[in-house]
This record gives structure tokens, sequence and C-alpha cells, in this order.
């Protein structure tokens, strides 16, 4: 038989821990709801909600995960500065190193977004460089990759792709990519023969108009010396052939540039549609 | 002895967890919510935490308000929260705020809105000298031209009339360059029409150009090579034309620039002067 006095006890440590629990109640709920505007992906509501709950937060139990998710919502509105803001201070009241990485993956993620290559790189070295991360060095290449994709540096990305897994499939996608792109430097090369570039990027009525042009100007030039017009040839070699010459180099690095910027944009669709795994 | 002891226990924090349980809605935590984002210049979302509480009479909430929108550009929706009693202490700065807004919804036609019955409120001398500055500013940005200067410059204080003259001197003598005469230029003496707009480099370079196959032109005219003739001849008349068109487009771009500039100017010194306004210090 349970005595009155022990009922008793148990009611009344029941109701200690309730009556404890109660006023935590309170901003559990406005944290929960505030997480759940961001999971409706109302995320103007959810950073107000957020800050209404980092403001009252005296205890600042609240510091690390509300100013991260202030930082994630203001990732997902694009306003990445903002974002990164709030993510450095989640970072700073951080109090675990998987939390402190997952702050700085996430500055590293939105740098690589708003395409500061160069800080996204230096920020992945110095989280390489930390011993307390070297547990993460797959995951720290695999951003490394996508910073390399992000700056059209396809060959470094599929090498960043390779030290986790050569098979992995951003290996083999950034390779393809790669291989598919047009060498610059040999369009330009080949259009010191005029029209050659054009032709080796596609551009194949440009390139004939090269040809024609430059073959004109040539011409008129080399005639000009032969019926001893020196001055005619001089004005007409450099005024005309010349700048027909060097703008058919131009032209064949332009293209070249063009087509790439088609292909690689082309590639970066197809990332965004259909790859299934972890994007920036 | 014991159960007395556990029931102040348990009394005191049942006391304990109702002080301490928290009402993120009440009207005074959104006061102070909207109190911070206002100051953290957090404008949009300031003006909706006071929106929620401005069923409570208070100027001072009102006032924000105002500000929150006139700060986001919202300057009809900002006007619309206009409703003070005569007798509030923020009557006057409140009706300055709904003449700067009107001001801004469009600084170059503000000239118009004269009327009476734009304002919901009497207009004292306050507001009245306020808005006459404003007018005088909505002329110099307006296309208004031949304003006597006394007209303008009759609402400012001593010190402000050297700037505010300054600005009105370059309206109405700005250092324009006539397309026309350009376009003269150039067709007299190619690149003339260049230099005249201050673009001495392309000038010379034209003059040269337009020169030198002008020459090889007649010479190997003269010469009787007339494939060679025909095609300086062709290059010549090309540059000759294009200078022309050149010289009339910057002329164009010129004026622009100058206006761009005057208007760049006058803006940033209304900023400077916070619109005539006073500074004010609910975040101090």
């Amino acid at each position: 038989m349970i005595s009155v006095n022990k009922i008793f006890y148990a009611l009344s440590i029941l109701l200690l821990c309730n009556s404890a629990a109660y006023s935590q109640d309170s901003f559990d709920e406005q944290y929960n709801y505030a997480q759940s505007l961001f999971n409706e992906e109302n995320y103007f509501d959810a950073v107000t909600e957020f800050k209404r709950l980092l403001f009252f937060d005296m205890s600042e139990q609240y510091s690390f995960s509300a100013n991260k998710m202030i930082g994630l919502s203001h990732k997902q509105g694009a306003k990445f500065s903002d974002a990164i803001r709030y993510l450095t201070l989640a970072k700073i009241q951080a109090t675990t190193s998987i939390d402190i990485y997952n702050c700085r993956i996430e500055i590293i993620k939105i740098n690589i977004l708003r395409r500061t290559i160069s800080k996204a790189l230096s920020l992945l070295d110095s989280l390489s460089n930390d011993p307390g991360f070297r547990i993460n060095i797959d995951e720290i290449n695999y951003w490394r990759g996508w910073a390399y994709i992000f700056s059209d540096d396809w060959e470094k990305a599929s090498q960043s792709f390779a030290l986790i897994d050569s098979n992995h499939f951003l290996t083999t996608f950034c390779d393809s990519v790669d291989n598919d792109l047009y060498s610059v430097t040999l369009a330009k090369v080949l259009s010191h023969i005029p029209g050659l570039g054009h032709f080796y990027t596609g551009e194949y009525l440009s390139g004939l108009l090269s040809i024609g042009w430059n073959v004109l100007w040539g011409y008129i030039t080399v005639n000009s010396f032969v019926e001893d017009r020196v001055f005619d040839g001089l004005m007409v070699g450099s005024l005309l052939w010349w700048r027909f010459y060097s703008g058919n180099l131009q032209n064949a690095e332009k293209f070249a540039l063009q087509k790439n910027l088609e292909k690689t944009n082309s590639a970066l669709r197809f990332l965004q549609n259909n790859f299934q795994g972890e994007r920036p | 002895m014991i159960k007395i002891i556990f029931n102040l226990i348990l009394i005191a924090s049942t006391i304990f967890s109702q002080t301490d349980s928290f009402n993120f809605q009440s009207p005074h935590n959104i006061k102070l919510f909207a109190d911070y984002l206002f100051c953290e210049g957090d404008y949009l979302r300031a003006a909706e935490e006071y929106e929620k509480i401005s069923t409570i009479s208070d100027d001072t909430i009102n006032f924000k308000i105002m500000i929150s929108y006139s700060e986001i550009g919202l300057y009809q929706q900002s006007n619309l929260k206009y409703k003070f009693q005569p007798n509030s202490l923020l009557t006057n700065d409140a009706r300055r705020l709904f003449i700067k807004n009107l001001f801004l919804d469009s600084p170059d036609s503000y000239y118009e809105k004269t009327g009476s019955e734009l304002f919901p409120f009497q207009l004292d001398s306050l507001s009245l000298n306020y808005r006459n500055k404003l007018i005088s500013i909505s002329f110099l940005f307006s296309s208004v031209e031949n304003i006597p200067a006394e007209e303008i410059l009759y609402p400012f204080e001593l010190q402000e009339r050297k700037i505010i003259l300054s600005f009105y001197d370059q309206k109405k003598d700005p250092s324009y360059k006539s397309p026309l005469l350009a376009g003269v230029f150039s067709t007299i003496v190619p690149g003339t029409g260049k230099m005249y707009v201050g673009e001495w480099g392309d000038g010379i370079t034209a003059f040269l150009i337009t020169s030198l196959f002008a020459f090889l032109a007649y010479d190997n005219f003269k010469a009787h090579h007339n494939t060679r003739a025909w095609i300086f001849s062709g290059l010549g008349a090309f540059f000759y034309g294009g200078n022309i068109y050149g010289s009339v487009a910057a002329a164009q771009i010129f004026k622009a620039r100058i206006d761009f500039e005057f208007n760049d100017g006058l803006k940033l010194y209304l900023e400077q002067q916070n619109y005539f306004l006073p500074e004010y210090d609910f975040c101090k």
C-alpha cells in the first residue's frame, strides 16, 4: 500500500519540475515558432522571430542557434553579407567544435555563392590546416571543389573531388566539362593564321569574313609597296590590315570565352536542377 | 516540518515560474523589440512591430511608424499614419515629416503640390516656412526656368542662402555645350567639335586620321591609283561622318553629366542638412 506521504512527495516533485520548466517553455515555443516559419520558407518573418528571441533571451541560451538561423534565413533571401554577419556571430557563440565547424562551412558556402572565391578558398585552407578538423577533410575538399566550379576552374574542381573519390560523380562530371571546353590559348595561337581560330570554335562565317578582310588589306598593302607607294603601304598596313589582323586574334579569343561560358552555364544549370548531392 | 519546507519551496518556485514565463507579444515587449529594431535601422520590421501596437494612443509610436516608412521610401504610407493632435509635443516634427514625405515622393514636381487640401492639418508659420524651403528646392530639381533668385532664396536663413544661390546659379546658367555647335565645328574642321566639348585627345586623333585619309585619297587620285584612292576616300568619309555624329553625341552626354552632377550635388546637400530637419535622438 502506497502511503499518502509518498503520493504527496511524488506529486510535489512533479509540480516542481513542471513549474521550473514552464518559464523556459515560452522561449522554446518562440524558437519552435521561428523555426516553423523558416521551414515554411517564410524567411522574412523567421528573421523577425529569431531576432525577437535573441532580443529577449537574457540568458543567451539561444544566441548560437538563433544567430545561426538568422544567418541561414538571410542566405535563403540572398542577403549574403547579412548572412555572413549572423553566422559569424553564431560561430563566436558556438560551444562545440561541431557547431563552430558547421558555421565556418556555411560561411564558406555563402562565399562560394556570392563568388568571393579567393575568400572561400582561404577559409577552406585555414579549415584544412586546423588539426581539429582533419577528420572532415573530405567535406573540406568537397566544398573546395565547388569553389573551383564557381570560379570556372573545372580542372582543379575535378582534382579536389578526386581527393575524396576518383569515381565521385562530380569528379567525372568536372572532367567531362573541362574536356569539353575550348582552349582559349589554342584559339588565339591558331588565329595567327586568320580565320583558323574562328573555325576551331565553330564560327565558320566569321572565320571566312576574317580571311576575306585580311586577304584584301594584305593584297592592297603588298600592292602599294610593289608600286613604290611606300607611304600608302605603311598606312594601309598599319591602319587597316593590322587592325583587322589584331581584330581577328581578339575575336578568336572572344568566341572561345563566349562558347566556354555557354558550356559552363549549361553545366551549372544541370547541377542546379539534377544534382542530388549537397550544393552551396 | 519537512512538509512545511517542501510546501514553501513549491509555492516559491510556482511564483518564480509565473514571473519568469514570458509573453513576447505583450504590447510592452512588442514596443521594446520595435525600439530595438528601429535603432538597429531595420525599419521595415520596426514598422511592422509598431503597427501591431498602433491602436495604443501614443504619439511617439505614431511618429516612429512615420519615420520607419519614410526611411524605406514608402512616403505615401508614412503620411497615411499622420494622426496628431495640435497640442502634441511631436506635432511640429510630424508636420514637417509629412511635408518632407510629400517632397521626397516627387522632388521635381513638389512645387505643384501647394493646395491646402493635401495637408491634414493647418499650415502654421513653421510648417509654411519648411514647405516653402522644399518648394524652392523642388524648383531647382525641376525643368522650370526663369524663376527669380529672390523667389528661391527667401525661405532660407542667411548662411543657407549662399549655398542655395550657388545651386541656383548652376541651374540658371549651366555649363552645357551645344550639340548643334559641336556638330557644326566638326563639319568645318574635323575633331574641333570634340575639342569644344573638352575631349581633346579624341579631337586631335579625329583631326589627324581624317586629314590623313583625305590626303591619301587626294594623292592616289592624283597618281591615278583609283582603287586605293576610293578606298581612302570611303574611309575618310566614314571617319568624317563618324566624327560629326560623335561630337553631337559627346555634347549631349556632356549635358547629361552636368545635369546628373547637379542633381547629385543637391541631393547630397539635402542629406547633409537632413532636409532642414532636426536630428531625432530616439536611440541615444
